[in-house]
């Protein structure tokens, strides 16, 4: 049962790290390669 | 007489099991046909059930040719690696290149695969011991929350589920059942004004550079932490380079159209061949199909409570209702949104941006079963 817990705990964790670490690479390369582009305007 | 009834009198050997397993199949193809639920994929499912369940036909026997088709390309993993190279080649990521973020919302809705997967294990081996379900089943059941067809086969089958049959018909079905599972869950939990919230719209295109960068940084960034789920993140974004590159056209048509229709085809008629009368009609099964609606709702619970979260830091920016798209359930989780948001305010169009969350859901869900894959293991 305790196995059960560790397995939902690790596994949100490790979604949210590798998500997050893919997210910030994402946003650093669209700065990179395209600075300036994206700009929200209100719809 | 013996002949006779051995190779032409099938039907004297019809057992409960197998009239029972030959009325599923049936009506799974009349879901396909005349209700146009998944038609694509209920279809081959119905017709495989059906040849699978005639008597002394020997189609799902050892030598039959659906066992040849689930050894060649379900217990090799192939047949869902194949599809998820066609769904790579037809998704196009730039709603969720313009709003990054929305990757967070796809990590949320994979809450419902753990969820599902702690209850089940509570119900079998790990507490109350009411049903068969072992650690691996537990976790190849509560994959069904990936809302993800290939991705419940590929764990189910590296998982050695008893159940797999049963777990692909319900994601596989549970998908199309999106509209009527996700709606009151959402209004349950967002108010009219938060409904009615109107998001910024994104102007500017995402450059063909970081179209084309996107696949390579998601599979080595996926594939460093979790290498398990490396050849389902390396199919699905193998097929999307092909799309986005634009010098390979003809493989990225092949890879939308032939490969994944033949592959639909093959896995279609092999999963319905899984479906004995002995192997799927079990208690476990109605267990399987019920925990499937349990893991669908809470993906959608999860996904919006952090899209509501998500309102409050930002200011009222984000409508929460985007969060329930997080399941990868594609696209019918945005239309259901970007009609609840219309419902609301005829004036919020919210489709690009479910749509977002909605690609998202489904990177996050292939990491998902890669994290399962890697962790059930070791805690066996």
């Amino acid at each position: 049962m305790i196995n059960a817990l560790w397995i939902v705990l690790l596994g949100m964790a490790i979604i949210f790290a590798v998500l997050g670490i893919l997210l910030l690479v994402m946003v650093l390369l669209s700065k990179l390669l395209k600075p300036g582009e994206k700009q929200e305007k209100k719809g | 007489m013996d002949m006779a009834t051995g190779e032409f009198l099938g039907f004297l050997h019809l057992s409960w099991q197998a009239v029972a397993m030959l009325v599923i199949g049936g009506v799974l193809m009349w879901l396909g046909i005349a209700k146009k639920v998944e038609p694509v994929l209920l279809v081959p499912i119905g017709f495989g059930c059906m040849l699978a369940n005639i008597p002394l036909g020997g189609a799902a026997e050892a030598d039959g040719f659906l066992a040849i088709l689930r050894e060649a390309g379900i217990h090799t993993e192939i047949f869902p690696l194949l599809i998820f190279i066609g769904i790579g080649a037809m998704i196009d990521f730039e709603p969720f290149l313009q709003r990054p973020y929305t990757i967070l919302l796809g990590a949320a809705a994979q809450f419902g695969i753990f969820g599902t997967f702690l209850l089940a294990y509570l119900l079998g081996d790990g507490w109350l011991h009411v049903l068969n379900f072992s650690l691996q089943d537990a976790a190849s059941i509560g994959i069904i929350g990936s809302a993800d067809g290939p991705t419940s086969i590929y764990v189910a089958t590296v998982l050695q589920s008893k159940y797999t049959a049963a777990i692909v018909v319900a994601a596989y079905s549970y998908m199309a059942l999106v509209p009527i599972i996700q709606p009151p869950i959402i209004k349950a939990m967002c108010s009219k004004e938060e409904r009615a919230l109107k998001m910024p719209s994104v102007a500017g295109t995402i450059s063909q550079r970081t179209k084309i960068l996107f696949p390579i940084i998601t599979v080595l960034v996926v594939g460093l932490i979790t290498p398990k789920a490396t050849p389902l993140i390396g199919c699905l974004m193998f097929g999307n380079l092909l799309r986005a590159c634009g010098v390979v056209e003809r493989l990225s048509l092949a890879a939308q159209n032939e490969l994944a229709n033949i592959v639909t085809i093959l896995l279609g008629i092999t999963v319905g061949g899984m479906m004995s009368g002995t192997e799927f009609l079990r208690p476990e099964t109605i267990l399987v199909f019920i925990l499937g609606i349990v893991a669908f709702s809470l993906d959608t619970v999860a996904g919006v409570l952090l899209g509501k979260l998500m309102c409050v830091l930002s200011g009222r920016k984000i409508n929460p209702m985007i969060g329930a798209c997080g399941i990868s359930a594609f696209p019918m989780s945005s239309r259901v949104v970007q009609k609840m948001g219309l419902e609301a305010n005829p004036y919020n169009h919210l489709l690009m941006h479910a749509a977002g969350a909605n690609v998202a859901g489904q990177i996050a869900s292939v990491v998902a079963g890669g994290v399962m894959l890697m962790l059930v293991p070791m805690f066996i």
